[in-house]
C-alpha cells in the first residue's frame, strides 16, 4: 500500500481541523479503502470491517482538532485504527467468557465470494495464526510506516519493533502454505 | 546389484509420487512468504466491503450530538440528588406517621390507664 504524500493531504488536514466537512470527508474518501484493509488485516473478519471503518473515521473527526502535526496525520490516523482493532479483539475475547457459543460463532468461515484466491486464502489463514500485536505491526509495515512510527504507534521502543516484525514476519513465512490451483 | 538399483528407483518414485503437482512452486511462494499482490487483494476485499456511501453514513454520524462528559457527570448527579431527596421526604413523612401512631397509641394507653385508676 503507498501512504501519501504528507505534503499533499497536509492542507486537507488543516483545513479539516478547522471544521470543514468538505475537507473531512475528503480524507474520508481518501483513506477508507486503506483503513478498512488494516482493520482486515488486524480483525481477520471482513463482517466487521465496515463498523470499525466508521468508528476510526468518527474518532478521527472529532479528535482532529487535537492532533499538533498535521504533516504526521497518516501514521496519527492508523495509531486510531489501531487502537479500536485492538480494543474490538479485546472486547470480543470478554464477550467469549460471557456468551455460549460465541467461540464457535466467530469461527464461522467467510462467506463465498469473499475470498478470491488462493493466495488471499493462504494470507488471512497465515495472518490467522498470528497474534492481533504481530498483525498490527506487518499491516502497519504493509502500510508503509517506518520503524520508528511503528514505535511511536505501538508505544514500544524501534529496537523492540524491529525484533518483532522481524519475528511476525518469519512466522507468517512459516504458516503461509498457498495451495496449488490443480491440486486436488 | 542391478535389482538394487532397481529398488531404489522404485523406492524413490514411490517418494516422488507422494508430492503434490508444482510441490516446487508451493516451496518457492511459501518461503518467500506473501507477495504483495496477496496484499493488495487482501486490501480489495475489505475495500469491497465498505457499502456505497460509507462517507457520508460517517458524516451524519458525526454530525448526531453526543452528550459531553460535563453533561452526563451533571444529569448524574442531577438523578442522584432527586433519589436523595425522595429518599429524605419519604422517610419523614413515614416517621411522622409512625411518631403519630406511636402518640395515638399511647394517648389510648394513657386513657385506659385513666380509666382503671378511676375504677379503683
Amino acid at each position: 500500500m503507498e501512504s501519501t504524500e504528507a505534503s499533499t493531504i497536509e492542507p486537507t488536514v488543516r483545513s479539516a481541523q478547522q471544521g470543514d466537512e468538505s475537507a473531512q470527508r475528503e480524507l474520508i474518501v481518501a483513506y477508507q479503502r486503506r483503513v478498512a484493509g488494516f482493520v482486515y488485516a488486524v480483525t481477520g473478519r471482513s463482517d466487521c470491517v465496515e463498523d470499525l471503518c466508521q468508528l476510526v473515521f468518527i474518532k478521527m473527526v472529532r479528535a482532529l482538532g487535537g492532533l499538533q502535526a498535521p504533516a504526521q496525520f497518516e501514521a496519527w490516523l492508523f495509531r486510531l485504527a489501531r487502537n479500536v482493532c485492538i480494543d474490538h479483539l479485546r472486547r470480543e475475547r470478554l464477550r467469549r467468557i460471557f456468551v455460549p457459543f460465541a467461540a464457535e460463532h466467530s469461527e464461522v468461515a467467510e462467506p463465498d465470494g469473499a475470498v478470491d484466491s488462493e493466495e488471499l486464502d493462504a494470507l488471512r489463514h497465515a495472518l490467522s495464526r498470528l497474534r492481533p500485536d504481530e498483525r498490527a505491526l506487518l499491516a502497519l509495515a504493509q502500510e508503509g510506516r517506518s520503524q520508528v512510527e511503528m514505535a511511536d504507534i505501538t508505544g514500544t521502543s524501534v529496537v523492540v519493533v524491529k525484533a518483532r516484525l522481524y519475528r511476525a514476519r518469519e512466522r507468517l513465512r512459516e504458516f503461509y502454505q498457498p495451495k496449488n490451483n490443480h491440486d486436488s | 546389484m542391478k535389482d538394487e538399483n532397481k529398488a531404489w528407483r522404485m523406492l524413490e518414485q514411490k517418494a516422488a509420487d507422494q508430492l503434490r503437482g508444482d510441490f516446487a512452486g508451493r516451496v518457492l511462494r511459501a518461503g518467500r512468504g506473501p507477495s504483495d499482490a496477496a496484499w493488495s487483494e487482501l486490501y480489495e476485499v475489505a475495500g469491497d466491503q465498505l457499502r456505497l456511501g460509507f462517507a457520508d453514513r460517517v458524516m451524519r454520524a458525526v454530525r448526531r450530538r453526543v452528550p459531553s462528559l460535563a453533561g452526563q457527570f451533571a444529569f448524574g448527579a442531577l438523578v442522584a440528588a432527586a433519589c436523595v431527596a425522595a429518599v429524605i421526604v419519604v422517610h419523614r413523612r413515614e416517621s411522622s406517621r409512625i411518631e403519630a401512631q406511636n402518640l395515638a397509641q399511647w394517648q389510648s394507653f394513657l386513657a385506659d390507664d385513666q380509666v382503671m385508676a378511676y375504677r379503683q
